[in-house]
């Protein structure tokens, strides 16, 4: 049942408040501020609250059930940061204040970005960046400024395994620098032989996603860093997925220069509905003078030693300047220290393991019924086929009946390397009865491929909303709602 | 009663061509790889001709699909007499059908084209074809890029990008055809030298371009040729990384391969490209059309700066020695291994994961083999590490 717009639901003369008696002189507007035309809806409290009621009902996310859309990690709030996100000393401060004013806020970036740099095994961040792509875009122009200066700005390729993120290439491209995408090896790997071919004096560097968008570890790792930094190039790694190793791996140990986090994902900030996003970049020590400015710094007062420490802003000394207009999407700053502060580097590699193990779980119960063509242990999430059952039923299929389930349907279509791709990530939040009641939807719907694939492409039958028309929806798109007169 | 006879269809409605190739895919199950030539080999090997049973699966899920169908589309059909189309469409239970062509005696590949002849005279919109990639060419032979063509897979092999996945996919996108939900692409028609296949040679070749109604999802994805839907907008980008390297480069000669990826090349920068030749062009102009070797090589005397821009087979993956052997080895070692700039689709490459080169020299293959791996460019500023088989 679809709900009406506001605008169908107007009668005339209905209103939502009774507004109380003017106790001041009235006073007419202008002639010309007033408009006959005016069609705002007219209807009565009860009306309004029942419609944003019923929307609010139609919206999933993670609190209401789960939510496998792999390479999201979309999982479990706590509510204590948002609790500590909405202390008046936080969302009272302004960036304009004075430093002395807001000694708390820096306080909390500055420890923040020590845990983020110490985590992942870099020696300084930056929490400027509002997303992961923005962490990507500003790492890209960081790796050119480090080249200029080193007399090699000719170099112009980027290297992007086709198993990496999709916002890759388009960050490359916004850096102005061109795609050169490698291809994987039968493991799911990225092709050694093909990445020989490629590194020469043209490549600015590597980015790399690990664990790759197929789930699996890059086996060969420190071979393939060797490799671009031997042709002069600086490896990047895309930290979306550090949700495997977080606590568990130091990406700068093993030689990556660059890496961005996803506070949403890893770090567990919200963003169901798209945001906002937080995508801090950390760096390595040869590169932490071009961090975007300005970072957070200590002060350690001369005269009285550490007593009376402080913190201050500062641009590092060859910054490629500011990324954002003040200082990244602080809310959700203070949430990411929350969720380390609540659960410890020991209680982070607790979460990255239950969620390569629930991972596998899913993995091996669906394996049988989905083909798994990277058939191997996997990390926080793994990608099998939908097109099963019968011919013609697709990933689609598969997604838009899972909704029929209560689940929110996975990634599908993605990575392009597997055909129609399912990728699922169940997050260490979820239980074991909740993924066992996914297994036991999956194989029932595998079933009804078999048995009854035409329910299966009719399918969402329980959604407000049923099939839409994909290709239509592209082609012809309705962007606005007229009133009807 | 008057001679007058009423016209069947009323010009509301769509005019589709149909037509069966009723020996299509006879060679198939008999191991005889194909049809051509060999149909009395066949029938005395047992063969039972398949094609009508495959028009018919069709017909039937596009009639079920046409009962279900909100906005009630309608079609009617232009058709030959008996098994080529009517006979089959009758069973079916349609009645909007007119007959414009009877064949005489057994069925040949000069029936196909008689048909087609018929339907474009009598005015068709589209024409729907029961056969293999004989058929395709036969087809297309008549309707050109004027009017598009579709075919319900019912050959031996469905190499060339015109073909549904399956007979009820095809009802699909004829469906979505009507109801103007998918528009038309461009679609390569390959063939495969039978003679030599029979013989254990697998050597396809890119003989025309067709337009196609075209949905990503129904079309045969193995061996297939077919544009996705981003297609227009992945060889848009092509076409402006080319453009500016025209730009940068007005000395070079540039000369273009084949085939629908180059030729929209040609299309950013303002010219006619002939489609399955070789032209050339310096500083944006086009200087030659359609080239044979000797031109090409007199082109190259003059302009030892040369790049080669061409586009692969789709699923074979041959660049050079296919459709194109006016670029022989001797042409393309003057331009050399840095001066060959490959392009493709994402969505082409996605299907062809091996590029192969056979210039007949296989020194210089191995030479354009490099390590095994050869860029293809396949977006502005975008390039892909493709495997090179040799």
């Amino acid at each position: 049942m679809s709900e009406p717009t506001l605008f169908e639901k107007s009668a005339a003369g209905r209103c939502a408040i009774a507004l109380p008696e003017l106790d001041v002189p009235g006073s007419a507007l202008p002639d010309e501020l007033l408009r006959d035309d005016l069609a705002l809806p007219e209807l009565s409290q009860l009306d309004l609250v029942r419609h944003y009621q019923r929307l609010s009902e139609r919206s999933f996310g993670v609190d209401s059930g789960f939510y496998p859309l792999g390479s999201c990690t979309m999982k479990y709030n706590p509510r204590i940061g948002e609790a500590l996100a909405r202390l008046p000393g936080f969302t009272d401060a302004h960036p304009l204040q004075s430093i002395e004013s807001v000694q708390g806020p820096l306080e909390i970036m500055f420890r923040l970005q020590s845990w983020l740099a110490e985590i992942g095994g870099f020696a300084r961040v930056s929490l400027q960046p509002a997303a992961g792509a923005q962490g990507e875009f500003t790492a890209l122009l960081m790796m050119r400024a480090w080249q200029r200066d080193r007399g090699e700005g000719h170099r112009t390729q980027i290297l992007i395994p086709d198993s990496a993120h999709g916002t890759n290439p388009a960050s490359t491209s916004m850096a102005g620098l061109s795609v050169l995408e490698i291809p994987s090896d039968s493991r799911g790997n990225i092709s050694l032989d093909a990445l020989r071919a490629a590194c020469d004096e043209t490549v600015v560097g590597l980015m790399i996603t690990n664990p790759n968008t197929l789930g699996l570890f890059e086996q060969q790792i420190e071979e393939v860093i060797e490799l671009v930094h031997r042709c002069g190039g600086l490896v990047y790694g895309d930290g979306a997925n550090m949700n495997a190793l977080a606590g568990v791996l130091r990406p700068g140990d093993l030689g990556i220069d660059l890496m961005h986090y996803n506070l949403h994902k890893t770090f567990s900030t919200p963003h169901g509905g798209g945001g906002p996003g937080s995508g801090p970049l950390a760096v390595s020590d040869e590169l932490r003078d071009y961090l975007p400015a300005p970072v957070v710094e200590r002060v350690v007062d001369e005269e009285h030693g550490d007593v009376e420490t402080r913190y201050r802003l500062e641009s590092p000394s060859k910054s490629i300047g500011r990324m954002c207009s003040f200082h990244g999407n602080f809310g959700m700053i203070v949430r990411a220290y929350a969720y380390i502060a609540l659960h410890g580097i020991a209680g982070l590699r607790e979460n990255s393991m239950h969620a390569v193990l629930n991972a596998n779980y899913l993995r091996v119960m669906l394996r049988d019924n989905y083909p798994v063509p990277f058939d191997r242990t996997n990390m926080h999430e793994f990608v099998c086929r939908g097109d099963v059952g019968s011919e013609g039923v697709s990933a689609t299929d598969v997604c838009k009946r899972l909704i029929d389930y209560g689940f929110h349907p996975p990634t599908s279509h993605f990575p392009l390397v597997v055909p129609h791709a399912l990728m699922i990530e169940p997050t260490e939040t979820e239980s074991l009865e909740t993924l066992d009641g996914f297994v036991a939807a999956m194989l029932e719907i595998e079933r009804e491929a078999r048995d009854a694939p035409e329910h299966l492409r009719a399918a969402p039958h329980t959604a407000p909303v049923k099939r839409l028309d994909e290709v239509r929806a592209a082609r012809q798109p309705i962007l606005r709602s007229r009133v009807q007169s | 009663m008057t001679n007058v006879e009423l016209p069947q269809c009323g010009s509301v409605n769509r005019r589709i061509g149909f037509l069966i190739n009723p020996i299509a895919g006879i060679g198939g199950r008999v191991g005889l790889k194909g049809s051509d030539g060999v149909v009395d080999l066949a029938l005395a090997r047992g063969a039972t001709p398949t094609a009508g049973k495959r028009a018919a699966a069709m017909l039937r899920a596009f009639r079920a699909g046409l009962r279900d169908h909100p906005l009630r589309p309608d079609c009617c059909w232009i058709t030959c007499a008996g098994a080529m189309g009517e006979a089959v469409l009758l069973d079916a239970g349609f009645e909007k059908i007119e007959v414009v062509y009877r064949p005489t005696g057994t069925s040949d590949a000069s029936d196909t084209r008689r048909a087609v002849r018929a339907f474009l005279s009598a005015g068709v919109d589209l024409v729907v074809f029961c056969g293999g990639d004989g058929t395709a060419r036969d087809v297309c032979a008549e309707t050109g890029r004027a009017t598009p063509i579709l075919g319900v897979p019912a050959g031996v092999k469905m190499y060339s990008g015109v073909f549904g996945v399956s007979p009820a996919r095809t009802a699909e996108i004829l469906l979505g055809y009507l109801d103007g939900r998918f528009e038309l692409a461009d679609a390569d028609l390959l063939d495969v030298d039978e003679e030599a296949f029979r013989a254990g040679r697998l050597e396809v070749e890119l003989y025309d371009s067709a337009r196609t109604p075209h949905e990503p999802r129904l079309v045969q994805s193995a061996k297939q040729v077919i544009e996705d839907q981003d297609a227009g907008s992945a060889k848009a980008q092509i076409a402006e990384h080319i453009a500016e390297q025209f730009e940068a480069r007005p000395e070079t000669l540039f000369l273009l391969g084949p085939g629908s990826t180059v030729a929209s090349i040609a299309d950013r920068n303002g010219f006619a490209k002939s489609l399955l030749g070789v032209d050339a062009v310096v500083a944006g102009r086009l200087v030659g059309v359609d080239l044979r070797e000797s031109e090409l090589l007199e082109l190259t005397d003059t302009h030892p700066d040369a790049q080669l821009i061409v586009s692969p087979i789709g699923a074979q993956g041959f660049v050079l020695g296919r459709g194109n052997q006016q670029l022989s080895a001797t042409v393309v070692r003057r331009i050399g291994r840095t001066g060959v700039v490959v392009v493709a689709t994402p969505a082409k490459l996605d299907q062809t994961p091996v590029i192969r080169f056979d210039t007949g020299d296989p020194a210089l293959d191995a030479e354009l083999a490099g390590d095994g791996f050869f860029p293809v460019v396949t977006g502005y500023h975008a390039r892909r590490l493709v495997e090179v088989r040799v």
